[in-house]
């Protein structure tokens, strides 16, 4: 017998693309991890340490690999609310389970109110802060 | 019908004579509306005999036909060679060991199907006295779609964790299992609980969806095994309460 | 011989009857050890194909009576009336057992078991999931037989032949296809449950697997097999495969037109009165033949042939997704056509034997120890023509008693001496390895094949004439010679699906030797038997079985009374 051969033009092909990207994210959520455990550390260590943090954040690296995780998670949002109607069972109890359009159309809905009341909410800080 | 020729590449292996899989070219005069098993069975019949593949029902139900057509697992009596250009390559379904030319070893599959015990478990048998169970067309519908797999095994030659991860018991042994679950009739689930939950089971796979781009019957196992990491997550809870409850 | 496997009873065949009589076997005697030896994966086996439905009485209107006689006036007088009234009776109890086992059928809005109108039926007694109840059946009674241990699986096992002596069965001598390793599968009883043979005629609804090889196998051993003559043309093939398109989509309403859009079993007479699109097959497939004959088929470019409509348009596309999506995605798969918008091309196509081998009410033959049931067998359910629906419960029901009485038979009897049953294996090995590889100056498999089919279409058809049965009865015979100078290439010991195609040859061409003969000796229409020189059906000299045995020198015709009971033969019409 043969060896089993992997998935043709694994992990390339377009097929896994996608797959790899959402896996891959695992590598961006390592950093930004350890970057929100340097936060909290700077929070507690007073005000000083706190505002080096922030100056750090300003950083033209930083806010790459900010905008690159954003786009990333926006992305994986949108992957998964595709993929979230098939994620329900058919029925619960004595309700079915509502169609597919509805159910994406309401993460989409709720994915563009939090946007919208966290963009605003930014737009004022800043604006405040100005 | 109008008849041209299209070069057919197909990936040969006979472990009493080769050492590793090579490919051989046929040119094969198809017709315009040929499934791509027609051409093999035309190279097995005209071209060389010593082909083997596996076929039977040519109507997309047995399930023996699966193969990789030009890196895509397909159902080949299904697959019409006109979407293909003049140079179709057929290979066996990637991530199983092949056993000749385009037959691979399904055994794995069976003894992961088997263990995850698909059939109707009940605390008391019904006998046929009783007569047949009813069951209303919501409840059918529950588990219908989980039903109509065809063991074809294009999801397993689909799926990036069967690759990665030769134990997980897969997209279609799962899916049946859940199916069972889902049935009305069926009183098994927790029997079926600790190896779907275990070592290779529903919480190896990472949703690539793959198996559900590729199920040419629309089964649908990565929307199948989802739903069974949900519900084997709030049975775990409930038995949980249920313990607490039960010690206080 | 590469291994000597022992077991109680040896069951050959993975479809519905071979599965059905391994959980009987286990449900009569939890001890016994099952070998269900198949050449494919069970869940292959051409069961999985069939689509309409399966036939029991369960409605309150229905009575086991009409049953019973809409089996007896389809099998044109010819079934045996004791069997025919066991099998009707024992039916709702088979297809409630599957119920039970998980089976996803259909069902009424209160739950229970719906059922569809099928052809010849009076009523409706048909019960189905959609249009995939083969498919559900087969996985349904697959999955459930996982759950016995003592049912262990030898697939992709070719078997080459009965091993017996002293007239007593002993097991099966096998090919292990993946390993290119030769068994001998010894049990004290062996269950045929091998399905039929179509792949002897070219345009036809079976799978490659469906060669006779149970009845090749049970011929071989001096048995005889029984009513080979009656083959079944169902009305509706696709142009080209001869893929089915169910008879479930006339049940839902479907009407058969002619290129001129006329319904012409209702404007013209040909036998099946008020019935129309749900008369027997025999007489609707006779009626296209007919309307194509006169002219008014209809063509298809790049088609060879003529074909009739089946139109299901009036029943609209929300009747067509939910009663017959199957129809649906095979007419747009393999013919392009959406039944929703245009009617289907169909045209008769080479479906089922009624004939088989020769067994008695529990299966058993007339070798000790040897089962048929299935497809396979002939039990005389059917007679000269099946109805629709009915072969699926027969497997259920005749797989089942034959499981049983097979392992009642176990208890007391003892095996025939080992020795003896290894060296008639070890006989078939030789063969085996003679035909591997074997450089015959004539030829190839596909080559011999070929021409086997063309004389099965010219001499056995819809329509046939003495003349062309005789004719087609000495071209098998003249084939069956060119066999032993067969052209094989592949000397691979491991997945040699060439030396299978050829075992698979053999086994058509006695079937096609037997179904010739038996044809010839025929001189009246009866069922699917229709002579265009003999038009009447003859009870004075024709009401009997037809036998064909294995002799010195070729075959022999022999006959058999049928069992009548509560009907006498009458005029069929509808
Ligand atoms: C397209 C189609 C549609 C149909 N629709 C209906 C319907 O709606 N209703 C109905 O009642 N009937 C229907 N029929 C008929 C019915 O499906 C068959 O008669 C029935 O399924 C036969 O079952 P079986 O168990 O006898 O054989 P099969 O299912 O054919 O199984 C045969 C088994 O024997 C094994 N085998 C064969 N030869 C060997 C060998 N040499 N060594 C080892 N193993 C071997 C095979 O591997 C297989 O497992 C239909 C038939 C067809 C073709
Ligand atoms: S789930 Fe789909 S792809 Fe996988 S084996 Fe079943 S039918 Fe084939
Ligand atoms: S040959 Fe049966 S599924 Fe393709």
């Amino acid at each position: 017998m043969a060896p089993p051969r992997p998935p043709d033009r694994f992990p390339a092909g377009p097929r896994y693309r996608s797959y790899l990207l959402f896996g891959m994210g695992s590598a961006l959520m390592l950093p930004l991890g350890f970057e929100l455990l340097c936060a909290l550390w700077a929070l507690a260590s007073g005000d000083a340490a706190w505002r080096e943090f922030q100056a750090g954040l300003r950083h033209p690296l930083r806010i790459a690999g900010h905008a690159v995780a954003g786009v990333w998670l926006t992305w994986v949002a949108l992957r998964f609310f595709r993929l979230f109607p098939k994620t329900q069972p058919f029925r619960l109890g004595p309700f079915r389970r509502p169609p597919d359009w509805l159910l994406v159309g309401g993460l989409y809905g709720v994915f563009a109110a939090a946007s919208l009341a966290l963009g605003l909410w930014l737009a004022g800080r800043i604006g405040g802060l100005g | 019908m109008a008849e041209h020729t299209k070069i057919i590449a197909v990936t040969r292996f006979d472990p009493e004579r080769d050492d590793a899989p090579r490919s051989q070219e046929y040119e094969v005069p198809v017709q315009e509306d040929w499934k791509v098993l027609e051409a093999l069975n035309y190279i097995k019949d005209h071209l060389d005999p010593t082909l083997s593949h596996r076929w039977s029902c040519r109507m997309a139900v047995c399930g023996s036909c699966g193969m990789n057509v030009n890196g895509e697992p397909k159902l080949t009596c299904r697959e019409p060679l006109s979407n293909y250009g003049e140079r179709v390559e057929v290979a066996p379904l990637a991530n199983f060991p092949v056993v000749r030319d385009l037959v691979v070893e399904l055994e794995g599959f069976l003894e992961k199907l088997g263990a995850l015990k698909p059939w109707i478990m009940l605390a008391k048998q019904r006998a046929p006295e009783e007569g047949a169970t009813r069951q209303s067309p919501a409840e059918l519908a529950d588990f219908k779609q989980f039903s109509m797999c065809i063991n074809c095994m294009l999801c397993y030659a689909a799926c990036p964790v069967v690759a990665n991860e030769p134990d997980f018991l897969g997209p279609a042994a799962l899916a049946t299992a859940h199916r069972y679950n889902l049935d009305s009739r069926d009183e098994g689930a927790a029997q079926r609980a600790e190896i779907m939950r275990g070592e290779g089971g529903v919480f190896s796979c990472s949703y690539a969806n793959e198996c559900a781009e590729v199920c040419p019957k629309n089964v649908d196992p990565a929307g199948a095994i989802q739903q069974a990491k949900l519900a084997n997550v709030l049975s775990w809870a409930r038995s949980f309460v249920v313990r607490r409850r039960a010690a206080s | 011989m590469d291994s000597v496997l022992h077991y109680d009873i040896v069951i050959v065949g993975g479809g519905a009857a071979g599965l059905r009589a391994a959980i009987a076997v286990a449900e009569a005697d939890p001890q016994l050890r099952v070998a269900l030896v198949s050449k494919v994966y069970p869940m292959r086996s051409h069961t999985v194909s069939a689509e309409g439905g399966a036939a029991a009485v369960a409605r309150a209107d229905d009575s086991l009576e009409a049953h019973a006689y809409d089996t007896v006036k389809g099998s044109d007088f010819l079934g045996d009336q004791p069997v025919i009234q066991y099998f009707v009776e024992r039916a709702p109890e088979e297809l409630v057992r599957l119920e039970h086992w998980g089976c996803p059928w259909s069902r009424n809005d209160d739950g229970t078991v719906a059922t569809r109108a099928f052809g010849g039926m009076t009523t409706k007694r048909t019960w189905f999931a959609t249009d995939k109840v083969g498919f559900h059946i087969l996985h349904t009674l697959f999955q459930t037989s996982l759950r016995y241990e003592r049912i262990e699986r030898l697939d992709e096992h070719f078997v080459t032949k009965l091993l017996v002596q002293d007239g007593r069965c002993g097991g099966v001598a096998a090919l292990d296809i993946r390993s290119g390793e030769t068994r001998a599968v010894l049990g004290r009883a062996v269950i045929l449950a091998t399905g039929g043979g179509g792949r002897a005629w070219p345009f036809t609804t079976n799978g490659a697997i469906k060669t006779g090889d149970g009845m090749a196998l049970a011929y071989r051993a001096g048995l005889a097999l029984k009513d080979m003559e009656f083959v079944q043309y169902h009305p509706t093939g696709l142009p080209g495969t001869g893929i089915l398109i169910t008879e479930a989509a006339r049940g839902e309403g479907g009407h058969l037109k002619n290129a001129e859009g006329e319904r012409f079993l209702i404007t013209r007479d040909y036998g099946v009165g008020q019935k129309a699109e749900l008369g027997p097959r025999d007489m609707i497939s006779r009626a296209i033949t007919q309307e194509i004959a006169a002219g008014r088929g209809v063509s298809l470019p790049g088609k060879t042939g003529e074909f009739a409509h089946l139109d299901l348009r009036h029943l609209g596309a929300a009747k067509i997704d939910s009663r017959l999506p199957f129809v649906r995605e095979l007419a747009r798969t393999y013919i392009g056509v959406d039944p929703v918008h245009e009617p289907i091309p169909v045209r008769p196509v080479l479906h089922y034997m009624m004939g088989g081998v020769d067994t008695d009410i529990d299966g058993a033959t007339q070798i000790a120890g040897l089962y048929a049931a299935g497809e396979t067998a002939c039990v005389s359910l059917n007679g000269a023509n099946r109805l629709g629906s009915n072969s699926l419960t027969e497997c259920l029901v005749f797989g089942a008693r034959s499981g049983a009485h097979s392992a009642a038979h176990v208890r007391e009897a003892d095996a025939p001496p080992e020795a003896a049953l290894v060296e008639s294996a070890r006989a078939a090995e030789a063969e085996l390895e003679a035909l591997r590889g074997r450089q015959g100056g004539g030829e190839t498999v596909a080559q011999l094949r070929d021409a086997m089919t063309r004389a099965m279409e010219e001499g056995t058809g819809v329509y046939r004439e003495q003349a062309g049965m005789r004719r087609a009865a000495a071209q098998i015979a003249e084939l069956g010679g060119r066999f032993a100078q067969l052209r094989l290439q592949d000397g691979s010991r491991v997945f040699n699906t060439e030396i299978t195609a050829a075992l698979e040859l053999r086994n058509l061409l006695d079937v096609a030797a037997a179904v010739t003969v038996a044809a010839a000796e025929r001189r009246e229409s009866r069922g699917a038997h229709a002579c265009s020189d003999y038009p009447e059906r003859n009870d004075g000299e024709y009401l009997h079985h037809s036998l064909v045995r294995l002799g010195d020198s070729g075959p022999v015709f022999d006959k058999k009374p049928v069992e009548l009971g509560i009907w006498e033969p009458e005029e069929r019409k509808y």
